[in-house]
């Protein structure tokens, strides 16, 4: 089964016309990413409305090549410039750019280049085979599971936010009261709507994710105006000679790097809206801690480039196959792909995969292959990127913001459309001056209708409160939700304060329980593992005198921006 | 008079909206067959997010001695915010004027005006303005109406349709 829908998948995938397309796709994705202040969401929105008259195939394939694409470009103006492209590749820069000032520009670029395509090919793997069985166990969740499933990636997204947990938990909430706006799908009902006609029918969720992120990133670019003037880059910069070969054996040395920073990239694209942002950081602190010469980072190490790009392609794998799997996206990013597939007709849930297998197959396989376009388009987008560079910024914002617009307006042929762009980019815009995170509005408004109705079909079959906590799976997201509630003060004080030494192992034997209550004999097995590490914590913890270990206690920050 | 943090204005600000829209539920219609009323979720969503606004009002209140001293004159903000502001004022110049200009002449008009506003006001930088606002914004309308067959707003001066 398998093999029959690689098969079918791979000649969808492999017609001529839809393999210029994605090389077109990648190669405005490597540019788009490496211009700083231009995200690669931007650039998957922009392409958003071409890929409406393409079948499902085509349009996807594209969209993922723009999506690959822009997550390796940020490396380019990370490393040549100091600036990072996309926030995917904010710790590129900590050893990229020393490296290129150390004259090491060839060998920083292909290490990077490399780096993410072995990521991206990790992911890629992950979605394949990881995706068809999460999909099946997400079969087995019950309306009650599906709405702690929601509930779980709206707190978790909040508390990644940083230090602000309870301004994400209002971005959260405000999310889900967008999408509460408007017509109400099950009884019918015009809601919220303070008599304004043209409220009644809700808002459509791209302009608003839109407006968030590209319209409001767009006038941040431009704040200051002598920045906003000036090209992006000096007229001195020159392209530069790619080392492939020395990159690749650079690489089959720190290949317990590239392993190590995939699986983090992996596992944070898995958590719903945890994107790239946060697992290029993650990666190089890994990397760091992990590494014999930890001093050298900061300075052009070779291992500090590898494992944020290795990391923030892997993440795409994962984020893709939550939203795939379950129709909960991994990222912002991701919640636009989910948008691309709705106007396709395409409805991401457990059951999608085994419905539509070979459109499913085609997305598995157009992430793996542009993989390699973003290979060979890299030499071509670099001497593009430096001819781009030199245009000052207001003039890319004033263009890309009509694009915007005019790309909102085709979405549905709605001028509302238009007016939600600008409601939601001033909202944006102000949310950032504030310090609101943005994630958590785009998980609300992209979720608020899915836990509305699993929250009322579970009602109907039974109006009590009680199954939300003995249905195995609504108990685990639950306990997921409160502990990942938790989680920001225990990101603060660990390593300072005893009670951080509790909540580890607290985590784990509470989870096991609903893993007891499954019945599964594998999963017993995995909650017996759970308290057996729990307790080996709390023994360890004992044997130290409980005293918090202080060398845990500086961690970077971490917060969710568009990706 | 001392005068409040920007986070205290602002969760008092949420709090009122947050009051509205409950306020607004009670205007929901209600039909005996739903398991659920459509009010319900609406107010599962408004009551925490209550709460949270409360609990930021008094996280703000607490700042609050530590950002007293720093206030900036709405002269000063609006200069330092003169770039986005511009930004916002020219779209919105565009959306209240699309449907008698149409999609391209707004559009042009709009590119140029951001760029005019944004950058540099020389002779030169106009007429590359008119340029760049001409060729970006015919290209994409041409790409969107003749080969996507999107037909953007037309408006009341150029019959294409």
């Amino acid at each position: 089964m398998f093999v029959e829908n690689i098969i079918a998948a791979s000649t969808a995938v492999f017609a001529w016309h839809n393999l210029i397309l994605m090389l077109i796709g990648v190669l405005f994705g490597i540019i788009a990413g490496a211009i700083p202040g231009f995200t690669v969401t931007m650039a998957v929105v922009l392409t958003l409305p071409f890929t409406f008259g393409m079948p499902p195939v085509a349009g996807l394939s594209t969209m993922l090549g723009v999506y690959v694409g822009g997550l390796s470009g940020g490396l380019i103006s990370g490393m040549l410039m100091g600036i990072p492209g996309t926030p995917a590749s904010v710790a590129t820069t900590f050893d990229g750019f020393p490296a290129v000032r150390n004259g090491k520009a060839g060998l920083a670029l292909g290490l990077g280049i490399w780096a993410s395509f072995f990521g991206g090919l990790f992911g890629a793997c992950v979605l394949a085979t990881l995706a068809p069985t999460i999909a099946s166990i997400g079969l087995e969740f019950e309306p009650w599971a599906l709405f702690s499933l929601i509930i779980f990636a709206l707190t978790i997204t909040a508390s990644l936010a940083g230090d602000n947990l309870v301004k994400g938990l209002i971005a959260g909430n405000f999310g889900l009261l967008f999408a509460a706006i408007g017509a109400e799908e099950i009884n019918s009902v015009d809601r919220l709507h303070f008599g304004i006609e043209s409220l009644k029918g809700g808002f459509a969720y791209l302009p608003v994710l839109i407006g968030l992120f590209a319209f409001s990133q767009l006038l941040t670019d431009v704040e200051d105006p002598d920045v906003a003037r000036s090209p992006l880059m000096d007229k001195t910069a020159s392209a530069v000679k790619i080392e492939h070969w020395n990159a690749i054996k650079a690489l089959g040395r720190s290949w317990v790097n590239v392993l190590r920073s995939s699986l983090i990239g992996v596992f944070i694209g898995v958590l719903p809206a945890a994107g790239s942002s946060i697992s290029n950081i993650l990666a190089y602190d890994q990397a760091k801690k992990a590494s014999k010469n930890p001093e050298r980072f900061g300075t052009g190490e070779i291992d500090g480039i590898i494992a944020p790009e290795a990391a923030n392609n892997a993440t795409a794998g994962g984020a893709l196959t939550t939203m795939m799997a379950l129709g909960i996206p991994g990222s912002p990013l991701c919640a636009i792909m989910l948008g691309a597939l709705l106007i396709h007709n395409v409805v991401p849930s457990p059951l999608f995969i085994s419905e539509q297998p070979v459109l499913a197959y085609s997305i598995f396989t157009a992430f793996f292959i542009a993989h390699f376009m973003m290979i060979a388009m890299q030499a071509v987008a670099l001497k593009a990127f430096i001819s781009i560079t030199r245009i000052p910024m207001y003039t890319m914002a004033a263009v890309i913001l009509v694009y915007c617009a005019i790309g909102t307006f085709a979405l549905a042929n709605s001028e509302f459309d238009m007016w939600t762009l600008f409601w939601f980019g001033l909202l944006g815009y102000l949310m950032k001056k504030f310090g609101f995170p943005l994630a958590p509005v785009i998980l609300g408004v992209v979720l608020g209708d899915l836990a509305e109705l699993n929250l009322n079909r579970a009602w109907t079959i039974n109006p009590s409160v009680s199954p939300f906590f003995t249905q195995p799976w609504s108990l685990f997201f639950l306990l997921l939700a409160a502990f990942s509630t938790v989680f920001p003060w225990y990101q603060k004080h660990r390593g300072r304060q005893v009670w951080t030494l509790l909540f580890i192992p607290a985590m784990l034997i509470a989870q096991s329980i609903p893993l007891f209550m499954m019945g599964n004999v594998v999963r017993a097995a995995i909650g017996a593992a759970m308290v057996a590490i729990a307790l080996w914590l709390l023994w360890r913890s004992h044997q130290s005198g409980w005293t918090p270990d202080s060398t845990q206690a500086s961690q970077p920050k971490v917060h969710i921006e568009p990706a | 008079m001392k005068s409040l943090n920007k986070d205290t204005v602002i969760s008092v600000i949420l709090i009122a909206v947050t009051a509205i829209f409950f306020m607004e539920t009670f205007n929901i219609p209600k039909f005996d067959y739903a398991s659920i009323g459509s009010e319900v979720w609406p107010r599962i969503i408004l009551v925490p997010l209550l709460v949270l606004c409360v609990i930021y009002f008094f996280q703000a209140l607490r700042q609050k001695a530590a950002a007293e001293g720093r206030a900036v004159g709405i002269g000063a903000t609006v200069m330092r915010y003169r770039n986005p502001i511009m930004g916002f004022l020219v779209f919105l110049a565009f959306l209240a004027t699309v449907d008698y200009l149409g999609m391209l002449i707004g559009g042009v008009l709009l590119t140029f005006g951001l760029l005019t506003a944004l950058g540099n006001r020389t002779p030169k930088a106009l007429l590359l303005h008119v340029v760049i606002s001409i060729v970006a914004v015919g290209t994409v309308w041409s790409l969107f109406t003749f080969v996507l067959r999107v037909y953007m707003p037309e408006g009341e001066i150029l019959h294409l349709y």
